[in-house]
């Protein structure tokens, strides 16, 4: 019988060291955001058979029967919801705002103002030369305003792209190590440390895959994932230890698309889908710009060809080109602005052509806006965009930050239970030290009967 | 808001978040106050941010016009000084011809008379030649070179175009930036149309011719006629001048409606900012002296 006892003595204080450890791994990885909490869960042991024992009253101790781990797949799953909308909310926004920088810090606005201040002064004294060459001036001050803002846009549709070109190869290199994962998965045993360790891999290659593009997740009862884009009817990306690598394809205005297995596949949130949708904006925004310096060489050359310039000949183009990207200076020289209407003969100081210059370039209404009312239209539009998804931005940033925290609150590591559980382990250590202390005093007390 | 606990990473992440958040609000204050603009970028307030591009774009255009007005109404000034001398010149040839009409003067007095008005024509068609501040004559209208061409004979006649250039002014005002010869020379006496230069030198060319008094005295209600012309011109300069300063008076009040509305739209109100900044900053302060003890109440200080 003693025997007995400092055998349950001994598993006792071992259970309880193991649970010490776990503890203490816990402790360790408090900080580890991909960790999710542990405990061991104990069994008890019975002893079965014995000669001259009976069975109904024989104890074994107690053992580790397996290690939980504190898992919510609701709350993962959440987590990497409202992540891939703020991921993708990031994403546009900030190629929005690269273009809305480019445009505003390439100053065509002011500009453009400058330019029609320059005219207005003309108009005191239309054959003044210094007012001629400031009003040239002033012109390829406002064409060359336009460089900047295209290639800042080029700059940026390029950096999206390759940006996004290099999500994709993550992408699959994460889904081939989900597959990897699930390979181990099913080669594990249920209940171990291993398996607890793999499912904290799974969940993170999980979560950094949904910021690169949505993903829905299916468990199998070994817990290994199906990976799909989109949603549950999207295309599988991994299942099992089968991957099905994400391409992308670049459309010559710059979009993105996204090929699975050779269908075409939308990708709706993510960084991806951020990425997608700010490249897409961009070429409406392009051909705003267009419109304008477009409009800008169309109201002005047409205002030089129908007055005279003080040689009393119809000017030429002020402008030339056909968009943002070749607008630029025509003009040589100030003496060919065309400020007197036709039939006013030479060296005339009418203004009649220039104030009607200058009314075609301050209009504002459709169809024949001008394009100062088009550059304004083009920066409203864009800085409206920004704000409304800015507002959304923060919706989707708190309800990630919730079910972050959500999430973190119910697997993460608390150190105060820790602490209790550490005292606690510590005392069912001692207690077990004890058994097998009474232990040996019967075994001694039975020795010294005379 | 969920709860979470003390010892979990949740706490650390959530609080270093709020605080963030608060000392971002700070930062964002601070710069506006630093540069007094609320707006650093279009899409902080896109609305607001249109509106300001419109009324820079107009304060703009607007100095322009406060400029033009400025000018225009310099170039009224000289013409009506330009006017006054032409109608002081014609008075004093009204008196010649006045003088000239008296019966006993002799004919050589008359002939003395005749050669002073032929001088006085070439110094009127002068002063109607005046040019502006930048050299353009002031009542040629939209022609470059002189108003008046004087040729060999001594006889004025106008090179300048009929109509005169008008200059706007913003808001839709515009004004006439002078006159034209014809509107203060031309007028009708007996039935013909002449003007002031050619009348002066009809009778001079009379007189010198040997005429008597009786050709003077015909000529006085020429004069008259003539007078009342320019006298119409100088009104006119003078209703235009006041134009320009009524335009300009309302340059002003929108100048300054408009900057205040700039204020307002995309300005900081400073009294307000440093408030909120405060505001801000005690509930910092609150929450890192909080983060910071509550953060201290780990079981682990405690259990020995």
């Amino acid at each position: 019988m003693p025997t007995n006892l400092i055998l349950v003595g001994k598993s006792g204080a071992s259970a309880a060291r193991s649970s010490l450890e776990m503890t203490a791994q816990n402790i360790a990885n408090a900080d580890n955001q991909s960790y999710v909490r542990r405990t061991t869960a104990l069994a008890e042991v019975v002893s079965t058979g014995g000669i001259n024992l009976n069975s109904s009253t024989a104890l074994g101790g107690v053992r580790i029967d397996r290690i939980v781990r504190a898992d919510s797949h609701y709350l993962q799953a959440e987590v990497r919801r409202t992540a891939a909308a703020l991921t993708r909310s990031d994403a546009e926004i900030g190629g929005l705002l690269a273009v809305q920088d480019a445009i505003e810090q390439a100053g065509i606005y002011p500009a453009m103002a400058r330019f029609e201040a320059s005219l207005a002064q003309l108009a005191s004294d239309p054959l003044s030369p210094s007012l001629r060459t400031a009003v040239v001036e002033q012109a390829r001050t406002l064409a060359q305003s336009f460089g900047p803002a295209v290639q800042s846009m080029d700059g940026t549709r390029q950096y999206l792209q390759t940006s996004a070109s290099e999500r994709v190869s993550t992408f699959n290199n994460l889904a081939g190590e989900m597959a990897r994962t699930n390979l181990a998965l099913s080669r594990t045993t249920t209940g171990t440390t291993m398996q607890a360790a793999l499912f904290d891999q799974r969940d993170a290659l999980l979560s950094q895959m949904s910021e690169i593009a949505g993903i829905v997740v299916a468990h199998d009862p070994l817990g290994r994932a199906t990976v799909r884009i989109g949603d549950s009817a999207g295309p599988v990306i991994v299942t099992g230890r089968e991957t099905e690598p994400l391409s992308m394809a670049i459309a010559p205005d710059g979009t993105l698309s996204f090929l699975v297995a050779g269908g075409a596949t939308s990708i709706q949130s993510g960084a991806l889908a951020g990425e997608e949708r700010a490249l897409a904006r961009m070429v409406d925004l392009r051909s705003k710009l267009d419109d304008a310096a477009a409009s800008l060489v169309f109201v002005t050359n047409d205002a030089q060809a129908n007055g005279l310039t003080p040689a009393g000949i119809p000017g030429p183009a002020l402008f030339s080109g056909t968009g943002a990207r070749d607008i630029a200076l025509a003009l040589t020289d100030g003496a060919q602005l065309a400020t007197a209407p036709a039939g006013s003969g030479s060296n005339s100081r009418s203004i009649v052509n220039l104030e009607a210059l200058r009314s075609a370039l301050a209009s504002t209404t459709p169809p024949g806006s001008g394009p100062a009312s088009l550059m304004d239209g083009l920066l409203l539009d864009l800085s409206s965009n920004i704000a409304g998804r800015t507002i959304t931005r923060e919706a989707l940033r708190t309800l990630a930050d919730g079910a972050q925290s959500a999430l973190t609150a119910q697997t993460g590591v608390d150190l105060d239970t820790e602490a209790a559980n550490l005292v606690r382990f510590e005392q069912a250590f001692q207690a077990s030290g004890r058994v097998i202390q009474v232990a040996v005093d019967i075994f001694d007390t039975l020795l010294e009967i005379r | 808001m969920i709860s979470t606990g003390i010892g979990t990473a949740a706490f650390y992440t959530r609080s270093l978040r709020e605080m963030t958040d608060l000392r971002r609000s700070t930062e964002a204050l601070q710069t506006q106050l630093v540069t007094g603009e609320r707006l650093a970028r279009s899409s902080d307030d896109p609305v607001a941010a249109s509106r300001l591009r419109t009324l820079d774009r107009a304060d703009r255009l607007a100095q322009i016009d406060a400029a033009n007005a400025r000018r225009a109404s310099s170039d009224l000034s000289l013409a009506a000084s330009a006017l006054q001398n032409l109608a002081d010149d014609f008075t004093r040839a009204r008196e010649l011809a006045t003088w000239a009409a008296n019966d006993p003067l002799a004919p050589e007095q008359r002939e003395i008379i005749g050669r002073e008005l032929l001088s006085m024509v070439s110094s009127m068609v002068a002063t109607a030649n005046a040019t502006d501040s930048s050299g353009n004559a002031l009542f040629g209208g939209t022609a470059t070179g002189p108003a008046y061409i004087l040729d060999g004979a001594g006889n004025a006649s106008y090179a300048g175009t009929p109509q005169n250039e008008t200059l706007a002014l913003g808001d839709g005002q515009s004004v006439a930036r002078g006159i034209t010869g014809p509107q203060f020379a031309e007028f009708e006496h007996a039935g013909v149309a002449t003007d002031i230069f050619v009348h002066v030198k009809i009778l001079g060319d009379a007189l010198q011719g040997g005429a008597g008094g009786d050709i003077a005295r015909a000529a006085l209600a020429g004069f008259d006629e003539g007078m009342e012309s320019l006298t119409r011109a100088q009104t006119l300069t003078g209703t235009r001048l006041a134009w320009i300063e009524t335009v300009e008076a309302r340059q002003v009040i929108t100048s300054e409606s408009r900057a205040s509305e700039a204020a307002e739209t995309g300005g900081v109100d400073p009294a307000a900012a440093v408030v909120r900044l405060k505001a801000l900053l005690v509930v910092l302060e609150a929450s890192q002296i909080g983060f910071a003890r509550v953060g201290e109440t780990s079981l682990f200080n405690i259990i020995r």
